[in-house]
């Protein structure tokens, strides 16, 4: 009995792995049970816990690829997207411009302003129609908001136009309700204020009335509204008058052009000499 | 006693290594053993009761992990006890190239009775017996002792000297 338990006390590994074995098999039998099943699962979502770790530390190397190439297709669905509104805006620009074109206009070219100069002292358009399209030199520009300017320079495919807000431009114009006649010009400082000189103070001219041109026009026909009147102010002789103009320039990107000629016979006899020369 | 804290806490983390690493290199159904490396070093250097212990606990831990609580187990206390016939004991003043055959040779051990035991009682493919034994128990074997050699040569070595 002695030499069994010396055996036993020497060999404890045999004991140890007939116990481990055991409780392995009894483990594997009971491996369907409630407890057991807990211990697992709880395995297993560590198990799942790790491995999502793993998965997303090298998802991060593939992440600047990834991007790279999500960047590039927003950068083509961008392109594609500005492409169809510039010209579902630009159709829809046209449409509006020719629909509310006014009566007064008469027959017209609708155009783009293609380029713009907008300075302190020297402003400028440039208009996609020239004179392939039938347009021509003193040509009326407007949009059915007012009067813009006129053609000063004509290529086959652009011309250039000197809008109201360029210290050159002048137009004679007429208040509307009381007829009171000037000249209209804009001088450096705010965009849309333009002056309207040369109206005597017996003129009955009143604030709020809406300036058009007139018939003295070399360029423009009678009748196009220019602006309104918001200031009035006494001088010597002359009302200082503050006009608001009626057209938007920072906004402005379609134009109609007047292709009514200009009286070349009326331009000649305005630019002739005021006294007739002294007989000799 | 401070040593064994550390096997244990070197059991846990290459119970982790096993199951997220190794057992990902599958070459026709077997992987490399990292645990069974571990467990034959145990089992060389400390003895077969200590092997068949560590091999128990380890297989529990990384039986939790996959899922084959009982298996794994089982497979680690064979390979313990397997391995344990190669201890080498510290009073015998063993040469370093003895040491290192008993260390191969319990590992082979443990490794060819792991991965039959695995074979036998695992069957996750439905695989016939004539072709998944062969399979695993080769290609496993030949894994793992790649992975010995590598051990040895970079860790365990100086560990066996000591």
């Amino acid at each position: 009995m002695s030499s069994f338990f010396r055996f036993i006390a020497k060999h404890t590994a045999y004991l140890y792995f007939l116990l481990y074995c055991s409780i392995s098999i009894m483990l594997m039998q009971l491996q369907r049970k409630e407890t057991l099943d807990a211990i697992r699962e709880r395995g297993l979502s560590i198990n799942a816990a790790v491995s999502k770790q793993f998965t997303d530390a090298t998802a991060i190397f593939t992440q600047e690829r990834d991007n790279e190439r999500l960047f590039l297709q927003n950068a083509r669905l961008f392109a594609q997207l500005a492409r169809q509104q510039t010209a579902l805006r630009d159709a829809s620009d046209q449409q509006t411009i020719v629909a509310n074109a006014p009566p007064w206009s008469g027959p017209f070219k609708v155009a783009r302003v293609v380029d713009r100069r907008f300075s302190a002292t020297d402003n400028m358009l440039i208009i996609d129609a020239g004179s392939s399209q039938g347009v021509s030199k003193e040509m009326a520009v407007l949009t059915p908001d007012g009067l813009v300017g006129h053609v000063i320079e004509v290529s086959a495919n652009y011309a250039k136009v000197m809008p109201v807000i360029n210290q050159n431009f002048m137009v004679s114009v007429v208040s509307d309700s009381t007829r009171a006649n000037g000249l209209l010009s804009w001088r450096n400082g705010h965009e849309r204020l333009a002056k309207m000189e040369h109206v005597p103070v017996s003129s009955p001219l009143l604030v709020g009335e809406r300036v058009t041109t007139s018939g003295f026009s070399t360029f423009a026909t009678r009748g196009i509204p220019v602006g309104q009147i918001v200031r009035i102010s006494k001088d010597k002789l002359f009302y200082n008058v503050d006009v608001r103009l009626a057209v938007d320039f920072s906004s402005l990107s379609w134009v109609l052009v007047s292709m009514a000629k200009p009286s070349m016979e009326k331009i000649e006899l305005m630019e002739s000499p005021d006294a007739p020369a002294k007989e000799q | 006693m401070k040593k064994y804290f550390l096997y244990i806490a070197i059991a846990l983390i290459l119970a982790f290594v096993q199951r997220f690493l190794f057992s990902k290199l599958l070459i026709l159904h077997a992987s490399p053993d990292v645990l069974a490396i571990f467990i034959a070093f145990i089992s060389v250097s400390a003895g077969q009761r200590t092997g068949v212990n560590y091999g128990f606990g380890a297989g529990l831990v990384a039986g939790m992990l996959s899922g084959n609580l009982g298996l794994s187990a089982l497979i680690g206390t064979v390979q313990g006890f397997a391995a344990g016939f190669y201890h080498v004991p510290e009073e015998s003043h063993a040469t370093s190239v003895k040491k290192k055959r008993m260390f191969y040779a319990a590992s082979l051990t443990a490794f060819i009775a792991g991965n039959l035991l695995q074979s036998i009682m695992l069957d996750p493919l439905s695989l016939p017996l004539y072709i998944r034994m062969p399979e695993t128990v080769i290609l496993g074997t030949l894994m793992s002792m790649a992975l010995t050699v590598l051990f040895y040569h970079f860790a365990l070595k100086k560990l066996l000297r000591d």
